[in-house]
């Protein structure tokens, strides 16, 4: 026999309303192993979206540390963090811990490219939550090769994307890049003559559309774990909040993108 | 062969309309209209449809015709 049954007691399980989700795949979701890779206004909200969906184990990868610019809109950063220089990694951490105290964020201060190519191995998904879209070549092809579903959202001002990439079968995040990714991308880094310079421009931003492309692409991290991979998205998501848009528009493979072509 | 076709910004909603070769690469179309319109550098792509049309490919590779109406959108690139 198990636990007695009490009246009200289901109003006091975290996951009840969770469990009713027919299709989801709950212990799953607590089993699994994600990794996060940026702290920012996205990794903000994917991470406490993921806390509350029930994920556990949570690795997040960021390099930076907080600064007062952040505030409008990384839920888990406080004042106290800007002028501390907190690193993003550790209050996105701290931030789940007070959200889920069964959860075990471990939080690494360092670039994506740094880290060996287990990292990517050890996931059961892998979240992009990047700024930049030389660390989105390197983790969409990272994961891609590791076998590894990759999920990568981006935003600036009002409008978001999301992509799902799943290897082998369709299209990776490359596959939808052209001569503009390439132009931004070299002109991130420029030299100096002395040194490389990592160039980070201010772009628009506001919670709302980082709220929107961050529960999109924990949804979709959901379906993953669960098995339901058909129910994924299959295309790009896009979202204009300014002209109150959202679609999904096709990529195709590229017979020449350099991440298949490794396979 | 020459075509004449329309690109829309869909950030404002203006429309251009260009004169091309179909040898002309979706990359050239790109850069003219992020060009025309002044845009910031950023990364943008060009859809028909509801398809995302390869950079490195010409017109004539992704089936343009004259008249058809494409749509330049910004692939963001914040986070």
């Amino acid at each position: 026999m198990g636990e007695p049954l009490r009246v009200g007691a289901i109003d006091d399980d975290r996951f009840d309303r969770s469990k009713r989700v027919g299709w989801l795949d709950l212990g799953s979701v607590l089993r699994a192993n994600v990794l996060m890779i940026g702290a920012g206004a996205i990794g903000n909200e994917v991470a406490k979206d993921l806390a509350l969906s029930g994920f556990r184990r949570i690795k997040i990868v960021d390099m930076d540390h907080v600064v007062g610019s952040n505030l409008n809109r990384c839920l888990f950063f406080t004042p106290d963090d800007a002028k501390a220089r907190t690193s993003k990694a550790e209050a996105v951490a701290r931030g789940i811990r007070a959200q889920s105290p069964d959860a075990q964020p471990i939080a690494v201060v360092d670039r994506i490219e740094n880290l060996g190519e287990s990292v990517f191995g050890e996931a059961d998904v892998v979240l992009g939550c990047l700024d930049n879209i030389q660390a989105r070549i390197h983790a969409n092809s990272h994961a891609y090769l590791a076998g590894r579903p990759y999920i990568d959202g981006g935003m600036e001002g009002f409008v978001g994307k999301v992509m799902v990439t799943r290897p082998p079968d369709g299209a990776c995040l490359q596959c939808g890049m052209n001569r503009s990714h390439a132009k931004v991308a070299s002109l991130r880094f420029s030299c100096t003559g002395k040194d490389v310079v990592f160039h980070e421009p201010r772009l628009a931003a506001e919670v709302t559309t980082t709220s929107i492309i961050a529960a999109i692409m924990v949804r979709e991290a959901l379906k993953v774990v669960s098995g339901k991979v058909e129910m994924c998205l299959s295309n790009a998501f896009y979202y204009d909040g300014q002209r109150n848009v959202s679609e999904e528009y096709e990529v195709a493979v590229d017979p020449n993108c350099t991440v298949h072509l490794k396979i | 062969m020459v075509v004449r076709i329309k690109v829309k910004n869909a950030e404002t909603g203006a429309t251009v309309e260009m004169e091309l070769e179909m040898e002309n690469t979706i990359d050239e179309v790109i850069e003219s209209a992020a060009t025309f319109w002044s845009k910031d550098m950023g990364a943008y792509v060009l859809r028909k449809g509801k398809k995302v049309l390869r950079g490195g490919s010409n017109l004539n590779d992704v089936g343009i015709r004259a008249d058809d109406v494409l749509e330049l959108i910004p692939d963001p690139e914040g986070g």
